[in-house]
This record gives structure tokens, C-alpha cells and sequence, in this order.
């Protein structure tokens, strides 16, 4: 099982660059996930690893296999892979089971009675057996999305490519899709890249995430990591909701922006401009007044603006006093506020996280 | 039939990126050369090779030289001006009259629960499918002033002496062209109006618009740009038709453009003429459809959000019968009186006489069909020409959109371009020039099948690419990518995938090209020679003689070979060949 990995590759539409030196690697086995709002360059860099865009500069290699460099590209259908589209792409003029066999007839010492047991097989696997002779015109949404998940599948490929294949289902059949294809990855393993501009569909499905933005890597880890410790500001709003306060550097650990002064995690240069990102749910809310629980270095004053009780949660506005800073805040729905309420903030320095420049790792 | 097709298509021509290889390596250019070379030499011969010596001709001089004594002639010449006066009054009042008729009937269909509505639109497609000029000729029977058998009927019953119309008139021959024209208006406004949601007009309506304040402010201007292209195709139908001008102004004793152009080549022929008179023509019709395209181009805000909005029926209430009378009558004048003249003059002795016992005969059909050399090999000539000009053009717009649609050389937008182009050329400029260019070496085809060939080929190739590149557009490029990911090359892929889908659209295309070659007159007439005769010329030659009766016959023939494919073409689509999507 072979991994992949991409060097310096670009790829130009007209005078958009898609595709702008983008460097990543796949381990083998691993399925990874292209994330990126459209137009970062992901689905491009997909149809690159697939064979069906020559890039302009960089290569791409699958193991020992160099497989695209601006020189020459092995066409798709010598790669070994197979991929999911979003349209699905279903043959409208072939059954099921001619859908899932047809990548068969090109693998050889494959016997007719071999394909047929192995199609079957397959179909049972994505609980469409008994499905064989319908057209994919009589198929619901998420069965369309078994078929072509089969028809990936069977040919047993080295690397698995999905383009954004849930985004046209709705939303209860996409959850429960995500668990399958997570559950199919772990029995098959094969190394997947997955592309989606969903990031609670990275985080379900993949081992690691790859956030792109105007083609290239900002970062890459796994979800976690990538959600405590954004590298930059982009990928901070990008993954989940935040607050990002920029500032001025006072020392390697504290930030100052007009009256306000905030103790972070640390990693500021002293005298820099600064930027920091606190999630809304680090943040607690207290009367006003009320004494801190223990030391507490980050303690604001503010006003509620607007409260949201959204069931098990609720989603505060909170206007910092003697600064124009309006901060999110998401509490347990335990104990209320209203909107005009005077509340204390109290944030720990390592929720505020230090964010790097804009632009790639 | 062909600027029908292609202007109801025309939104569809931009080019959309298309997901596979957009820019092409180094190496692609090797493999798009054959291609290329190929293209080349199709387009030199089609278009290339005959407008040059158009051009040449039209300005040439004896002893060498170049002049425009030729343009100083035609244009000094006052019988020529008043030739191009007519033919501007003809389009402009066919124009108008096309909107006058096709509109309502459009909106009618379209939107309103008027009884009858597919009926309607059947007739509207056998007149958009009827060649113009059997329509005339049927026109002469109804309503000739001396015989015609309205006419007769009328001084029956009042016993008057004069007739109650004359169709060998101004009025007369814009009446007739209409009747054959307005569907392309029809056809514009149609589809236009099956995409307007009514949520448009709704949401004019909720914010207090009154139904005619909607009509006004939302409507129109939606279906303005269609209104508009729809009167351009009318007019541009009407500049290049040669039949019923023929058939109508000749004989009332006036020309247009296109007779002119035609009596140019009787002998003795003033070729040099005919090509300085050709251009112009030439030159309008080109102006005219880049004014279309500029109008529909601008569509993209009528182009409107295709899938949610829900399309709902206006109910006329007290107006549904009157208006149903009004668009059968229109339909009567274009279908039902001029088929039921083509077969009382097929089933009769003589035409003018009423339909009885001793006037019944099939002697028009031995006739036309055993005893009559000239009709016999002119229908073999029309089949022969029809399927060869239908397969070989059909595979060649199929291999043309293929190509375009799936950007597999540098340049692919040239191709479409290039498929397009002989669009502009009217049939009458066509056979101008292909006459000029094939008459001398070194490529000698006067006199043979060959040349005809290459005019209807010529001429329907923009039909024929629009079908097609519709065809390829309906097939995503992912359900191509979808093999070759999975092991298939790009060939296997178009014989396992592309080829399945797009069979019936080539079909369709086939069918196309082979009604338009079938019914067309206005080049074959320059181009034929005695041996190379084609149905429609021997129906015009039979004017000469007087011969309704077989010119009824082998009308009635051209009618049934027509609907015949219009039938088949129906069910390889699924649909019918106005292009509604229902």
C-alpha cells in the first residue's frame, strides 16, 4: 500500500493560479482530507493526483512511481486509483451491476465468474445486494452514492480519490454516510484523499486534515490539533466559530490593544503586532462582581448584547468595557444571562491562542 | 428551419469550462494536428474556397485588374434598387407579422389554459417543417385570382365579378412567407416563457403590480431579448427565401433580391453581377445575426433559475374559445387549407373543378411516379443526396462537438466557431458561389451530384453542430473521467460511455440535416444541371408546365418523407423537435 506525495505542484486557469506550489503527503493507508472554502484549489489539486490535469510545475508520486511532472503524465486510466465524484457519475445507460463491474474488465486473471462473486460481494458490503439489475435512474440519492462507492471499491485501487461525494445528499443521509465511509476506510485502508469544504465531514472521516487556501497548505494534522492550535488566522475562523483580537505584543506572553491587556499562551515577539484566537466556549461568564474562582490573570467586564438559547447551549454577544471589542461566548445553558446584563469574563491565558502571519506553513 | 434550431440554442454555444484538460500540454498539439488539417480542408472546400472567388469574381475585370464597375452597375441599375426595395419591405413586414402571430400563440401554449394546446403545437410544427414553397404553390390554387377556389367561391356566392383576394401581390407573398416564418418566433418565445418561473411575476404581483403593470414591467422585458431574436430570424428568413418570391413576385411582376440573383445565371449569365449582388446579401445577413447574438448574449438575466420556480396556468376564462378560434384559423391558412388544395390537386383531373365522381383520378400519381422520366430520377437524386449529406454530416458535427465540447486540441473554440459560420451565407449566396468556384479548375463538380452535396452540406453543418453540440453538453465529461479512473482509455470510453449516450441526439442530427436537405430549393436551383435535378426543382420546373397536379403529388411526397423523419426523430428524443423542456 503505497502513500503519495505531492511536491511543489501548480496548476494555472488563464492567469488564476489554482494550484500555487503546493507540497503534502499521504501516508499509506491513511485517508486524508483536502479541506478549503470553493475555490481554494482543492478539487483541482484532486483532478491533478487523478491524472486529468497536467501540472504546470511540481510532480506527483505514488510510492517509487513518479506519476505527473510538467514532462509527462501517466494517463488516469494506467494510475490505479479509483475515484467518487460529487455528480456520482453513474452510467445511466448500465445497470448496478454493470456500473460496479466495469473497472473488473480491465483488471486481468479476472474470470467472468470471478467479477460476477466479487460484484456481489461488494454490493452486499454497501447493503445494496438484491439492487443488481435496477438502472441508477430508479435509485434513491444514497444509493446512487453505495453504487459508485462500490464501483470504486471493487477494483481493490492503490489510491482512492473523493471529490466532495456527500455534498448532494441531505443532511440526515450525510451523517450517516460519513460513518460509513469511515467504517469502509477502516476495513479496506486503502491511503484516501478526500476533498470537502466541510469541516465537521473532515473531522468525522479523516485521520488527518490538510486546510488549503488560494492553493496552498496552510496546515496539516489531525483534527484536534488542528482546532486547539490554528496556525493562522485563516485557518482559526475557517475550523469552528472564534474570536481572533489582534494587538500589540507587550511581552513574549501578553497582548495589548488599548486598555485591554491579555496574558497568552506565549510565542509573541515583544513590540509585534499581535493576533490571538479565544473559541467562544473558552471563555466563562459570571455576574458582575462576583469574585474570580482562583488566581485568574484574563478578567474582563462587559455587557451582554444579545443571548441565544439554543437548547443545550447558549450563544452570547458580550461587549468588552473601555474597548470596541464585541467577543462570542458560549456557555452551558445552565445559568442565563439576559441582553444589558453586566457580566465578568474570565479567559485562561492557554485558551488564547497565538496566531502566525497569513499565507502558507 | 436551420437559424430556428441554432438561435433557440444560441445560449447554449458559450463555452463553459469544461472540467477536462483545459490547458494542454506540448505534446497535445501532435496529437490535434490531423484534426486540424483535417478541419482545415473540410472548411477550405465548404466555405473558404467558394466565398474567395465570390469575393474575387465580384470585382474582377476583363483583361485582369480589380474593379467595382460590377457594384456601380447593380446598385445604378433602378430595376436592381427596386429588387432590394421589395426585399426590404418583404422581410420587415414578415418580421413584423411573424411577432404578430407567433407571440400570442407562444404565450398561449406556454401559459394559459387554453383548450387544444397540443394540437396547436403540432400545427405550429408541421408549418415550421412545411417547405415555404409548397405552401405557396398551394397558395397560387387558394387564392390565384382568376381560378384560385377561394376566389371562385366567393363570386359563386355573391356574384360579384372581381376577386376577393389576390395572391400574386406584395401583401399577398408577405401573407404567405409568414405563414412559414412565425414559428421561428414561436419557437424563441416558447422555450423563453417555459423558463420564466411564475415566481417572477408573483413577486411583482405581492408588491402591488396589477396584472397588466406585471405584463408590462416583468414579462416583457423578460421575453424582450427573445421578441427581439425571434424578429431578426423572421426577417432573415424572409432575405434569403427564394421559393415563394419566386413563385408569387414573379408572376405579380416584381423581383427580390434572391429572384434577381437567380434570373442573373439565365442566359446570357452575368456571373460578375450576380456576385456583386450576392454580397451585400451576404454582408446584411451576417450584420443581422450579430445583432441577435448580441441581444441573446445579454439573456443571461432571463435566463431565469431553471428548476425552482413552478410554472403557473392563467386561466382566460371567457376568452378561451375566441382565443382558440383565432390560432386555428391562423393554422387553417398555414396547414389545413394548404394540404387539402395539395390533395383535391393530387386526387383530381383538374384542380379547379369540384371533387366529384369524374373528376377523381391517380393518373397525377402515374404520372409523377411511372410515365414522367424527369420525377423518378429526381427523387432517387433527392434520397441519394439526403442520406449521404445526413450521415456524412451528422458524423462530422458529432466528431466536431466531441471535440469542442471536450477541449481535446488547442483552439477547440475555432472549431465551434468555424461549424457555425455558414450560417450567414443564404442558400441563393451560397450557390453563387460554390457555382463560380466549381466550374473551373481545378476542382470541376458543375453538372454533378457533388456540388449539391457540398451546398447542403454547407448549409445545414450549423443545424446539424447545434443538435450535436447539445448532445455532448447533455453527457457531464465526469461520467468520461468516471472510466478512464477505472482503467478504460479515452477510446474505449467513447465506444463503452460517450457513444450510447449520444446516440440519439446523433440520430436527431442525422434527422435534421436530412429534412433540410430534402425541401431545399434556393441553391439547388442555381446549382442543377439536367442530370442532377432534385425534387424541388422538378416541382418548380412543373410551374412552368402547368402541372399542379404532379407538382401536388411529389409535394405531397416531400410532406410524407418529412414527417416521416420528423416522427422518427421524435421518438429517439423524446420529445418534440420544438424544444420545449417539459
Amino acid at each position: 500500500m503505497p502513500g503519495v506525495t505531492l511536491k511543489e505542484l501548480s496548476k494555472r486557469y488563464g492567469d488564476v493560479g489554482a494550484v500555487q506550489g503546493l507540497s503534502l503527503g499521504v501516508e499509506p493507508g491513511e485517508l486524508l482530507a483536502l479541506l478549503g472554502p470553493s475555490g481554494c484549489g482543492k478539487t483541482t489539486t484532486l483532478r491533478l493526483v487523478a491524472g486529468f490535469l497536467t501540472p504546470e510545475a511540481g510532480e506527483i508520486w505514488v510510492g517509487e512511481r513518479c506519476l505527473s511532472s510538467p514532462a509527462a503524465v501517466v494517463p488516469p486510466e494506467r494510475r490505479r486509483m479509483a475515484m467518487i465524484f460529487q455528480s456520482y457519475a453513474l452510467w445511466p445507460h448500465m445497470t448496478v451491476a454493470q456500473n460496479v463491474a466495469y473497472g473488473l474488465r480491465f483488471k486481468s486473471g479476472l474470470a467472468r465468474a470471478g467479477r460476477e462473486a466479487r460484484v456481489r460481494e461488494m454490493l452486499r458490503v454497501v447493503q445494496l445486494a438484491g439492487y443488481e439489475s435496477r438502472y441508477p435512474g430508479e435509485l434513491s440519492g444514497g444509493q446512487q452514492q453505495r453504487v459508485a462507492v462500490a464501483r470504486a471499491l471493487v477494483v481493490e485501487p492503490e489510491i482512492l480519490l473523493l471529490d466532495e461525494p456527500l455534498s448532494n445528499l441531505d443532511a440526515n443521509l450525510r451523517e450517516e454516510m460519513r460513518f460509513e465511509i469511515r467504517r469502509l476506510h477502516e476495513a479496506f485502508a486503502i491511503t484516501t484523499l478526500y476533498v470537502t469544504h466541510d469541516q465537521a465531514e473532515a473531522m468525522v472521516i479523516s485521520d488527518r486534515i490538510a486546510v488549503l487556501e488560494r492553493g496552498r497548505v496552510v496546515q496539516v494534522g489531525a483534527a484536534d490539533e488542528i482546532f486547539l492550535r490554528p496556525r493562522t488566522r485563516f485557518v482559526a475562523e475557517f475550523i469552528g466559530r472564534t474570536n481572533v483580537i489582534e494587538g500589540v505584543a507587550e511581552s513574549t506572553d501578553a497582548l495589548a490593544r488599548g486598555g485591554l491587556r491579555l496574558r497568552v499562551a506565549g510565542g509573541l515577539s515583544p513590540g509585534a503586532p499581535a493576533v490571538v484566537s479565544i473559541r467562544p466556549h473558552d471563555i466563562a461568564l459570571a455576574p458582575a462582581g462576583a469574585s474570580p474562582a482562583g488566581p485568574a490573570p484574563n478578567a474582563l467586564r462587559g455587557i451582554v448584547k444579545r443571548a441565544s438559547f439554543l437548547g443545550d447551549s447558549v450563544d452570547y454577544q458580550v461587549a468588552i468595557a473601555e474597548t470596541d471589542l464585541v467577543l462570542r461566548v458560549v456557555t452551558a445553558a445552565g445559568r442565563r444571562f439576559a441582553a444589558g446584563d453586566a457580566v465578568a469574563l474570565t479567559i485562561a491565558p492557554a485558551a488564547c491562542v497565538t496566531l502566525g502571519a497569513e499565507g502558507p506553513a | 428551419m436551420a437559424e430556428g434550431r441554432i438561435a433557440g440554442r444560441r445560449d447554449t454555444l458559450r463555452f463553459r469550462a469544461v472540467t477536462t484538460s483545459s490547458r494542454l500540454p506540448r505534446k497535445a498539439l501532435d496529437r490535434s494536428l490531423p484534426v486540424w488539417v483535417a478541419a482545415a480542408l473540410v472548411l477550405l472546400f465548404l466555405m473558404a474556397l467558394p466565398l474567395g472567388w465570390l469575393v474575387r469574381v465580384s470585382v474582377s475585370q476583363e483583361g485582369g485588374g480589380a474593379t467595382l464597375a460590377h457594384y456601380r452597375a447593380v446598385l445604378a441599375d433602378p430595376a436592381l434598387r427596386r429588387a432590394l426595395g421589395n426585399t426590404l419591405v418583404l422581410a420587415f413586414w414578415v418580421g413584423l407579422a411573424s411577432i404578430a402571430i407567433g407571440a400570442p400563440l407562444a404565450w398561449l401554449t406556454a401559459r394559459t389554459d387554453l383548450p387544444g394546446k397540443g394540437l396547436l403545437r403540432a400545427l405550429v410544427l408541421a408549418s415550421f417543417v412545411t417547405p415555404p414553397f409548397l405552401g405557396a404553390f398551394a397558395w397560387v390554387m387558394l387564392a390565384g385570382p382568376n381560378a384560385g377556389l377561394l376566389n371562385t367561391l366567393w363570386r359563386k356566392s355573391t356574384g360579384l365579378d372581381a376577386p376577393l383576394v389576390d395572391i400574386f401581390t406584395m401583401s399577398g407573398l408577405v401573407f404567405v412567407v409568414t405563414l412559414y416564418t412565425f414559428p421561428y418566433v414561436y419557437i424563441m418565445l416558447v422555450n423563453t416563457l417555459a423558463l420564466i418561473a411564475s415566481d417572477l411575476e408573483e413577486a411583482a404581483a405581492i408588491l402591488g403590480a396589477g396584472r397588466l403593470g406585471v405584463a408590462l414591467t416583468v414579462t416583457l422585458p423578460l421575453v424582450l431579448p427573445a421578441l427581439v431574436s425571434g424578429f431578426i430570424l423572421a426577417v432573415l428568413q424572409a432575405l434569403a427565401l427564394f421559393g415563394s418570391p419566386a413563385i408569387l413576385a414573379l408572376p405579380a411582376g416584381f423581383h427580390t433580391i434572391t429572384t434577381q440573383i437567380w434570373s442573373f445565371f439565365h442566359y446570357p449569365p452575368k456571373i460578375e453581377q450576380a456576385a456583386a449582388f450576392s454580397l451585400p446579401l451576404l454582408l446584411a445577413t451576417a450584420l443581422l445575426l450579430l445583432v441577435q447574438r448580441r441581444v441573446l448574449g445579454r439573456r443571461g438575466y432571463a435566463a431565469v433559475g431553471g428548476k425552482g420556480g413552478q410554472r403557473r396556468t392563467i386561466a382566460l376564462g371567457a376568452w378561451r374559445w375566441p382565443a382558440l378560434a383565432a390560432g386555428l384559423a391562423v393554422m387553417a391558412c398555414s396547414i389545413v387549407l394548404p394540404y387539402g388544395i395539395l390533395a383535391k390537386a393530387a386526387l383530381s383531373r383538374a384542380w379547379a373543378q369540384p371533387l366529384t365522381w369524374s373528376n377523381l383520378t391517380l393518373a397525377n400519381f402515374t404520372f409523377t411516379f411511372v410515365d414522367y422520366g424527369a420525377t423518378q430520377a429526381a427523387i432517387v437524386n433527392t434520397l441519394e443526396l439526403g442520406v449521404a449529406t445526413a450521415t456524412v454530416g451528422a458524423v462530422l458535427v458529432a466528431l466536431l462537438a466531441y471535440v469542442a465540447t471536450r477541449r481535446l486540441v488547442v483552439g477547440h473554440q475555432a472549431v465551434a466557431f468555424l461549424a457555425l459560420a455558414p450560417i450567414v451565407i443564404p442558400g441563393v449566396v451560397l450557390a453563387v458561389a460554390l457555382f463560380i468556384a466549381y466550374t473551373r479548375p481545378p476542382f470541376v463538380l458543375y453538372g454533378t451530384l457533388a456540388i449539391l452535396f457540398v451546398a447542403y452540406l454547407t448549409k445545414e453543418l450549423p443545424t446539424g453542430y447545434a443538435q450535436s453540440d447539445a448532445t455532448f453538453r447533455g453527457i457531464p465529461a465526469e461520467l468520461e473521467d468516471a472510466g478512464r479512473i477505472l482503467g478504460a482509455g479515452r477510446l474505449r470510453i467513447l465506444r463503452d460511455v460517450t457513444a450510447p449516450l449520444a446516440r440519439s441526439g446523433i440520430i436527431a442530427a442525422w434527422c435534421f440535416i436530412f429534412i433540410g436537405v430534402i425541401r431545399e430549393l434556393s441553391a439547388s436551383i442555381i446549382l442543377f444541371t439536367p442530370a442532377t435535378r432534385v425534387m424541388s426543382v422538378v416541382i418548380f420546373d412543373l410551374k412552368e408546365e402547368g402541372q399542379f397536379g404532379a407538382i401536388a403529388v411529389l409535394g405531397l411526397t416531400m410532406l410524407a418523407l418529412t414527417f416521416a423523419t420528423v416522427a422518427l426523430m421524435q421518438r429517439v428524443l423524446g420529445r418534440d423537435m420544438l424544444g420545449a423542456r417539459e
